[in-house]
């Protein structure tokens, strides 16, 4: 019984780290694409706005650390051990919902449209990782 | 390749353009004189969050339903990423009309918003206003537009916050941070204008040194920071009893000084006793309690008093002020040479 709750725990470990990783690619590339047609210092703005709505109910969130330089989700990692897969899913879900929001509030669909190809297929890798039946 | 390097060309005199500007308006004129050859719209705005300000530079044939909705538009955006709503009312709108299209293709009456690019003048995680591109056409932007708005939004946000760090440099060199009024370092620049300008244009020009009466006592008495508050006061009906050309500043602890261009002798008596009787008749909330103060004054004017030059003047209105206080204080007194004519107060 001992053993099977360790496995279950490595296992929790394992898929949060990869849904990590997986959001903090789709991040990188969301930064790169967005920054390229509005610029570094409105995207940060857009972000910080973001995490600040959306980290009301994802407090881990507000870990993320955003600059101009982008974005680092390197403090997140400690605080992510104690938060469930899906919690972790969900929040970045909500967070990129909350983007696209803000993108379609400036632009309407100009940004949306360049990022949408991108984004869709992550989220759809993340939902299969945190629940592989 | 061509066209890409020509727009590169036109976005680079952009930018030039408004990085070089000095005001606002300028700015907004700098680029929407230029936006033209870079995108097809009916109008673009500018908001400034600071002093509420509302540019447009719009198509001439612009109706006024379509410059209300863009108005509307980018208030509410500017509300969704400042989080603070923008009463429409208080925004001060200036519209400049310009011939943006061909005559075949004027906007109509019933033109509506039909698409837009709206950025937000933002650095370092701060949010100055907004700026935006408006049509009446469909889908009338596209990526590369957006890229190329940003880059002129960047320039903007960064010669804003230029001009916000140079306006606040300025007031720190020009006015009194406890009263708010002018400092004693821009009366002095403004008093060499002005007696320069009078002396040799032969135009009246008079000075009111004014002393707040026993101030030490309300010092000593209910303490600085009530000290302070009545400066503030004093300074407040100072300034709301001149007219607008008139400079007043604080020339040091309880003293202030009156810089009255073009009025004869006679107007500034009026003005100063109307000034002692105004603050005489004010109580004074200090701490708990409600006190009366007055107010010495003393005048000096130019030709009245055949000065040469602005230090005379000076010496004139300090030697009348000291005659007010010697003569009982609470009075106005012209400088006359030795001795003073005073007005004893009711």
């Amino acid at each position: 019984m001992a053993r099977v709750v360790k496995e279950d725990k490595r296992e929790k470990r394992w898929s949060s780290d990869l849904v990590l990783d997986l959001y903090s690619n789709l991040l990188a590339e969301i930064w790169e694409l967005v920054s390229a047609l509005i610029g570094e210092a409105i995207l940060a703005f857009l972000v910080t706005l973001a995490v600040r709505k959306v980290g009301e109910k994802y407090p881990f969130l507000n870990s993320l650390s955003v600059s101009e330089e982008g974005i680092s989700l390197d403090e997140m990692r400690e605080e992510c051990r104690i938060v469930s897969p899906v919690d972790i899913h969900r929040g970045f879900q909500s967070l990129i919902n909350q983007l696209s929001h803000l993108f379609s509030v400036l632009a309407e669909g100009v940004i949306n449209k360049e990022l949408f190809p991108k984004v869709f297929p992550k989220v759809k890798e993340a939902e299969r990782i945190i629940s592989p039946k | 390749m061509r066209l890409v390097f020509k727009n590169l060309n036109i976005l680079r005199s952009i930018i030039n353009a408004i990085s070089t500007s000095v005001e606002m308006k300028e700015i907004v004129e700098s680029a929407g004189n230029n936006l033209p050859n870079l995108f097809d719209f009916s109008s673009f705005g500018v908001f400034w969050k600071e002093d509420l300000l509302f540019f447009l530079y719009e198509e001439e044939s612009c109706p006024p339903a379509f410059t209300q909705e863009v108005v509307n538009n980018m208030l509410k955006v500017f509300s969704t990423l400042g989080g603070e709503s923008v009463d429409a009312d208080r925004v001060v709108l200036q519209t400049e009309k310009r011939k943006l299209r061909p005559r075949q293709m004027t906007m109509d009456s019933t033109a509506a918003l039909k698409s837009y690019l709206t950025l937000p003048l933002a650095l370092e995680g701060e949010i100055l206003g907004c700026i935006s591109l408006n049509s009446d056409q469909p889908n009338a932007f596209d990526a590369q537009d957006l890229q190329f708005f940003s880059v002129i939004g960047y320039q903007m946000a960064a010669t804003l916050r230029h001009f916000q760090r140079f306006s606040s440099v300025k007031n720190m060199a020009i006015y009194d941070t406890l009263t708010g009024l002018h400092n004693r370092r821009y009366f002095e620049e403004r008093l060499e204008v002005e007696a320069q300008k009078s002396l040799h244009s032969n135009t009246p020009l008079s000075l009111v040194m004014v002393d707040i009466d026993f101030f030490k006592k309300v010092n000593d008495t209910f303490g600085h920071t009530e000290g302070d508050q009545v400066l503030c006061k004093v300074s407040s009906l100072l300034k709301t009893s001149v007219r607008k050309k008139d400079i007043v500043a604080r020339y040091g602890g309880e003293e202030f000084i009156l810089i009255l261009p073009e009025a004869r002798l006679d107007e500034t008596f009026v003005m100063a006793e109307r000034i002692r009787r105004l603050v005489e008749e004010t109580l004074f909330e200090v701490g708990k309690a409600q006190v009366n103060l007055t107010l010495s004054l003393g005048i000096s004017n130019f030709p009245s008093h055949r000065v040469k030059s602005k230090e005379e003047l000076m010496e004139m209105a300090d030697q009348a002020l000291y005659d007010a206080k010697r003569g009982g204080r609470n009075r106005v007194c012209i400088f006359t040479g030795k001795s003073t004519r005073k007005t004893v107060p009711a």
